[in-house]
């Protein structure tokens, strides 16, 4: 390589990284795999919502073994996605993090049964075994069943809890009579397995008014106290609640949108489409910022569980802020 | 700071009591070494934690995990009982056993030892994360799928040393026993299966360690909710790390009892051998 060629690359290098630097990084941790559920995020970076505002966001997905709160903790990300449940659980062991928006209004998480086994109502619910998710999923569940005064260790009266994976495997296989799902994947799931909406019965948390807040953004009290990293987080929530109101109006395109950026290849069309259209209801009503009763009523929710409670006292409002979204909702 | 001198400050005793104590002789002394070891070791880990301030969400210091084990022993018996005694132990005597009596028919007929052994070195090269789901899948989600991983994963190491150890004896010795008129049943009893015994205590001892992690990854893949493998997994979660942090102070004193009650049984059983003798 001559001489002039080495200063041409270089330079050129220069120039690139010169135009990186003028828009603000960022770095967002998803609590699952790419998929409808996070559109609003895709949506924002392919509409260029975010190079609007001056952003340069970049999008981690998650995964099973993923714990968005320790990524978030551990430097790796700014903003992380997480229920309330699960991120007042870590907070309570020690994790400084904070809500600042709430792009969900409304609970997707149920409890779906197969009517063969006979359940009709929470009432049905002793004696049998129910399926969930752990990772800070189980907490709505475990909450429920002590709000119905339900034992959970599967003795006499109770209910018994058992750990499921990811899928409703356990469900088709009759290994458990109920299982964890979310209106907009693993109800589907069941329904592509050959099963029929005749053939379930479904408790909506929402309905049972035991609903506790999804997928809301959090970050560190760290990061609030950064009056340079708060200025980045309101430009980051306008954009991204401009992209979650897209998605909302546009949910073809953004179900596309999420399938580009699925790196894995493993979500198909028809699922996405289908869950954009339930998570669009899910969204609906919620401008991004926190509804103070939504919270209060999480956390009643949380500290009713009897015996073992989620968490131990009430984290009040240092646990939200509507400092960031007052901001971008301007 | 005044923590991270005292880490210093412990360091440099307890390396220089090390190095005098080193140069005895004795039983007190090849206890005192690796005692004080440990010891120093957790102090510098405190001190280093609480030095710097390490979050507890990166690496809690020993006194939060200690507290925990004590406030969360219920729970960890509880876990115990189900991956150690339940998983790993019924595991472990299942394919230990089956592995020795496969050594004996493999080690009698030859077709046996040349067509099952790359088959056995084939399966034991399986990634049990490849075969955990699948056992959880036809045994079920409680201790009994666990045990079928512990089976998979020690049956391997036991019959390949055990085989090993069966063919480990002199023409000479074997002359010796068809002079006296002994069988095939004699001298296998007399003659090969205690030659072969320092082998088949490498694989049991090899197997001791496999059999507790494979109870606790295959844990992993499907369990109820209790457990070692669950709690870990599932903690992490909701950020008790400490907790995470006792499982695995668990599973290493409980892996090292179990290598070590394995050790003590190999030394009672081959007195004999070169290995074991002036000890």
């Amino acid at each position: 390589m001559t001489k002039f060629t080495g200063w041409g690359i270089a330079s050129a290098l220069l120039l690139a990284a010169g135009g990186a630097q003028a828009a603000d990084e960022l770095t967002l941790q998803l609590k699952w795999v790419t998929q409808a559920q996070f559109a609003g995020y895709y949506v924002a970076a392919e509409k260029g919502f975010y190079e609007e505002e001056d952003l340069d966001v970049t999008i981690k997905p998650g995964g099973p073994d993923i714990a968005p709160v320790q990524v978030l903790l551990g430097g790796g990300a700014d903003v992380m996605v997480d229920w309330l449940p699960s991120a007042l659980a870590a907070r309570e062991n020690g994790a400084p993090i904070v809500n600042i928006a709430q792009p969900f209004k409304s609970s997707g998480l149920m409890l779906t049964c197969l009517k063969e086994h006979g359940i009709e109502s929470p009432e049905d619910f002793p004696g049998h075994t129910l399926g969930t998710w752990f990772f800070g999923n189980e907490l709505p569940l475990y909450s429920w069943m002590s709000k119905l005064g339900y034992a959970t260790d599967g003795s006499e009266g109770g209910v018994t809890i058992q750990k499921i994976n990811f899928n409703v495997d356990p469900l088709l296989q009759k290994q458990v009579e109920c299982a964890t799902t979310m209106t907009y994947n693993e109800y589907w799931q069941v329904i592509d397995a050959g099963l029929t909406p005749e053939d379930l019965v479904v408790f909506k948390y929402q309905d049972e008014g035991i609903s506790t807040l999804e997928d809301g953004l959090y970050t560190t009290e760290e990061n609030l106290a950064d009056p340079e990293m708060t200025e980045k987080l309101v430009r980051f929530v306008r954009a991204s609640m401009k992209g979650w109101k897209y998605a909302e109006e546009n949910p073809d395109e953004a179900a596309e949108i999420v399938l580009e950026n699925d790196e894995t290849g493993a979500q198909t069309e028809k699922h996405q489409k289908r869950m954009m259209g339930e998570i669009a209801k899910l969204t609906a009503g919620s401008n991004g910022a926190l509804d103070p009763a939504d919270f209060t009523r999480t956390v009643e929710v949380l500290l009713s569980a009897g015996a073992d409670p989620v968490i131990t006292k009430d984290p009040g409002e240092a646990a939200w802020t509507h400092a960031i979204t007052d901001e971008a909702l301007k | 700071m005044s923590w991270i001198v005292a880490g210093l400050i412990i360091w440099a005793l307890g390396l220089w009591a090390n190095v005098r104590l080193s140069k005895r002789k004795g039983r007190v002394a090849a206890l005192a070494v690796p005692v004080i070891f440990g010891l120093v070791l957790v102090f510098v880990w405190e001190a280093v934690v609480r030095g710097f301030g390490i979050s507890p969400v990166l690496l809690p210091a020993p006194s939060v995990i200690a507290a925990r084990f004590g406030q969360s022993s219920s729970v960890l018996w509880q876990d115990f009982v189900q991956t150690v005694l339940k998983g790993a132990l019924t595991g472990y005597v299942l394919g230990c056993s089956a592995a020795l009596l496969t050594a004996i028919v493999v080690d009698r007929f030859d077709f046996l030892r040349r067509g099952l052994l790359p088959v056995g070195n084939f399966v034991a090269a399986l990634p049990i994360i490849g075969i955990a789901p699948i056992l959880v899948m036809w045994f079920g989600f409680d201790w009994q799928s666990k045990a079928a991983v512990v089976v998979v994963m020690v049956f391997f190491p036991v019959l390949v040393n055990a085989v090993q150890g069966l063919s480990d004896t002199s023409a000479m010795q074997r002359d010796l026993m068809r002079t006296y008129a002994a069988g095939y049943w004699t001298s296998l009893w007399k003659l090969r299966l205690p030659a072969a015994l320092p082998f088949i205590f490498n694989g049991l001892k090899i197997a001791s360690t496999l059999a507790l992690i494979g109870a606790i990854v295959a844990e992993f893949f499907g369990s109820p909710i209790t457990g070692m493998g669950f709690r870990i997994s599932t903690s992490v979660g909701l950020l008790q790390l400490d907790l995470v942090w006792a499982e695995i102070v668990v599973a290493a004193l409980a892996g090292s009892a179990f290598y070590g009650g394995v050790a003590l049984i190999e030394r009672a059983a081959t007195f004999w051998h070169p290995s074991q003798r002036g000890r």
